[in-house]
């Protein structure tokens, strides 16, 4: 038996050092990013059918967070299509499969090498945005991430005219999270959690420095939110006398668990949650608080997209690239006026997007910086900085408190 | 990371309780993994999509019965049916895998069958996407028979039972723990008692004797990985009353942590299996507790290895005989 089952287990070590190398081989492609197929300057003939690139991770760990961007991104080509009569937008889906890094690159080797993709959704994870910058950058493309957050994608200057975020960075969110907890709740106890991933870990150091500096004790756990399902021992971590724990996640429903399982220990610590744990749908613990955009949630779109595609769910945390294609396709829809633009033409007409409040479902104007300061650098908007500050009351229903 | 924490009854019996439970989760899984090895010598690593399926199964039965919030019958009987439901789907799935996916690899050289069990891994995991979706399904068993749902209060499967050492003990760990030891005990009566218990033993001992002795060895494989997918059906439905969400990828986590414990507690060995689990378990649960949930797959990994290296034929089982 021994024998046999070591013999086996070689035999398993043979085909993941095989899947390993071949995964290594597709996606480690920096040369193929440096011969680009298509340049920035070619000329595209727009026609009736204009293309959008998405890229989300539609399979994988993440499928659940990638799935409902997009489907909203695919939403604001549904409505566009059903409001105009003349010029149409047609979807191109790459799964970038986070946390696989190889697979953004090849997401973007594809939509870079496709001439009928003018601009292009996503990446949603800041490190897919970091390792596909080369190949999206060698084909000229604009890509607009509806949740990669971290600061130095914009303040670095490596993506300068090319990258553009419909959300805030770390640098924005965190401290408003953290004042928050410090002036507001007045708590002077806190644990924050963060998820073992560059969204994160970004936000937890931010809240973590201002709290600490504040003079808040903080105690900071780390927990992989995608592998975990049982969240009892962290919860045990926690001690009954910690005023409010931080959670910067983004799969509200295993925030949901978490809460189940501190609640289950008798504690009565209060969760925080950033951007990605807005949901009404899966993180419904009373009491909690959640950062988000300003957004009305009784807008008409939200309430037709939960009777659409979303089926019965609000998936908000998709909703930024909803706003993302917005920017695409309105920057695509202006560079075609003549019958023809160029990738350069519609990163320009990006980074001119002004979207008022009226049109914008973020709840304030979409404007990118054009002179960087401090945190904000090319790419970040103008205005998110307002973020809304609201809390889970009895009912699971999210009221806005700030 | 986090500190590691001084010690205190309070969290040490917190920490045992969590590990007993998701211990017992793992060693339903490992039955499954020991059991097709024990018979073919195939490492199914199918089967924490099988688990993941019975998962859906229960979700589904619990759906079709009213859904969490509003369930059309008593707590006791929906559980039952959800159990149900998910072991003969994941029991026949079991079979299915078998028929098609290795009984054609059967004399094919050793690393066949163990690609096809990828295959059929993945081809489940995504099979799930497509028909599910990507969100995660939720039991609701934190609130499931509660009185006011929509007020968040516990319902009698989370609700403290008993307390010990100011831990709270709920009803959903004490089913989990007794049903995996129940299980593992009728297991254990079929294998030594029953006609087919014998078959299997005999298939395991030597495949072409027991066929020429006129056992059915097809049946009896087929039977095997029935009840292998069966203890996986119940493990899913364990998992979703536990921790409330179920998704596609979860198969793929919970097949490696129940294949560590059937490794380490011996693969073939139905105690083995049991204790693998536990020991995982609560290896899982004390690394994530006293020294953060970095530590947990590091160090459940690391006894993998160190197992491997010391005993490879693990804790309870027995070293293979060489002839010479």
């Amino acid at each position: 038996m021994k024998k046999a089952f070591v013999s086996t287990l070689s035999a398993l070590a043979a085909v993941t050092a095989l899947a390993v190398a071949a995964t290594g081989t597709a996606g480690g492609s920096p040369t193929a990013a440096k011969s680009p197929s298509v340049t920035d300057t070619t000329q595209i003939t727009c026609g009736r059918t204009r293309t959008i690139g998405i890229a989300a991770p539609v399979t994988g760990p993440a499928a659940s967070i990638g799935s409902q961007q997009a489907r909203w991104a695919r939403y604001w080509v549904t409505r566009w299509n059903r409001a105009h009569t003349r010029v149409k937008f047609r979807a191109v889906v790459g799964d970038t499969q986070l946390p696989d890094t190889a697979q953004a690159i090849q997401v973007a080797e594809r939509l870079s090498s496709n001439r009928q993709v003018l601009g292009v959704v996503g990446p949603a994870g800041s490190q897919e945005v970091q390792v596909s910058t080369a190949t999206f950058k060698s084909g000229g493309l604009a890509f607009v991430s509806g949740s990669a957050t971290r600061t130095s994608l914009t303040t670095d200057g490596t993506r300068r005219g090319f990258f553009f975020r419909v959300v805030p960075n770390d640098d924005q969110q965190g401290p408003r999270v953290a004042n928050y907890i410090r002036q507001n709740l007045r708590h002077t106890r806190v644990a924050v959690v963060d998820a073992q991933n560059s969204y994160s870990t970004g936000l937890s150091d931010t809240v973590q420095r201002i709290l600490r500096a504040g003079g808040v004790t903080v105690q900071r756990e780390s927990v992989n939110e995608a592998d975990t399902t049982d969240f009892s021992s962290l919860a045990a971590r926690i001690p009954a006398n910690t005023q409010s724990v931080y959670i910067p996640w983004q799969l509200a429903p295993k925030a949901q668990l978490f809460g189940q399982a501190l609640r289950a220990q008798g504690k009565r610590a209060v969760l925080f949650g950033s951007d990605g744990l807005f949901d009404p749908d899966s993180f419904r613990i009373p009491g909690s608080f959640v950062s988000f955009f300003p957004i009305d949630l009784k807008s008409g779109i939200i309430a037709a997209y939960r009777r659409g595609p979303g089926r019965g769910k609000s998936e908000l945390f998709g909703l930024p690239s909803y706003q993302a294609a917005a920017v695409v396709g309105e920057a695509i829809d202006r560079s075609c006026r003549n019958g023809s633009a160029t990738r350069a033409e519609v990163r320009r007409q990006i980074n001119a997007t002004n979207i008022p409040k009226r049109k914008s479902l973020l709840g304030f104007n979409v404007r990118f910086v054009q002179n960087p300061r401090g945190v904000l650098g090319r790419g970040d908007m103008e205005t998110p900085a307002n973020f809304g500050i609201y809390q889970i009351n009895a009912r699971g229903v999210y009221v806005r408190v700030s | 990371m986090g500190l590691p924490l001084a010690f205190n009854v309070e969290l040490f019996t917190q920490l045992l309780v969590n590990g007993i439970t998701l211990g017992s989760l793992y060693a339903l899984i490992a039955l499954g993994y020991s059991l097709v090895y024990g018979i073919l010598k195939l490492l199914n690593f199918a089967h924490g999509d099988v688990y993941m399926i019975g998962a859906f199964a229960g979700y589904a039965a619990l759906s079709l019965l009213g859904g969490p919030l509003s369930p059309n019958i008593a707590l006791a009987p929906l559980i039952i049916l959800m159990f149900l439901a998910a072991m003969i789907a994941s029991g026949l799935l079991g079979v299915v895998i078998e028929r098609f996916a290795y009984r054609p690899l059967r004399d094919a050289p050793r690393i066949a069958p163990l690609i096809s069990a990828l295959g059929v891994s993945f081809f489940l995991q995504n099979s799930a996407l497509l028909l599910f979706g990507a969100q995660f399904r939720s039991y609701d068993s934190f609130v499931l028979g509660s009185k006011n749902p929509e007020f968040f209060e516990p319902g009698p499967l989370t609700d403290p039972l008993f307390v010990v050492k100011n831990v709270n003990i709920q009803l959903i760990q004490v089913i989990v723990l007794s049903t995996t030891v129940g299980l593992m005990v009728a297991l254990t009566l079929l294998v030594a008692k029953t006609q087919l218990g014998k078959a299997m033993r005999a298939t395991s001992y030597d495949r072409e004797a027991a066929a020429m002795m006129g056992i059915d060895t097809d049946r009896v494989i087929a039977s095997t990985f029935f009840i292998g997918s069966l203890l996986a059906g119940a493990a899913g439905v364990m998992f979703g009353l536990l921790f409330s969400q179920v998704f596609h990828f979860m198969g793929f986590l919970a097949g490696l942590k129940g294949f560590t414990a059937a490794v380490v507690g011996g693969i073939g060995s139905i105690p083995g299996a049991m204790l693998g689990g536990l020991l995982v378990g609560l290896a899982e649960a004390f690394a994530g507790g006293y020294l953060g949930g970095r530590w947990s797959d590091l160090t459940v990994f690391g006894i993998l290895i160190l197992v491997l290296l010391v005993r490879p034929s693990g804790l309870l089982g027995t070293p293979a005989i060489k002839k010479v």
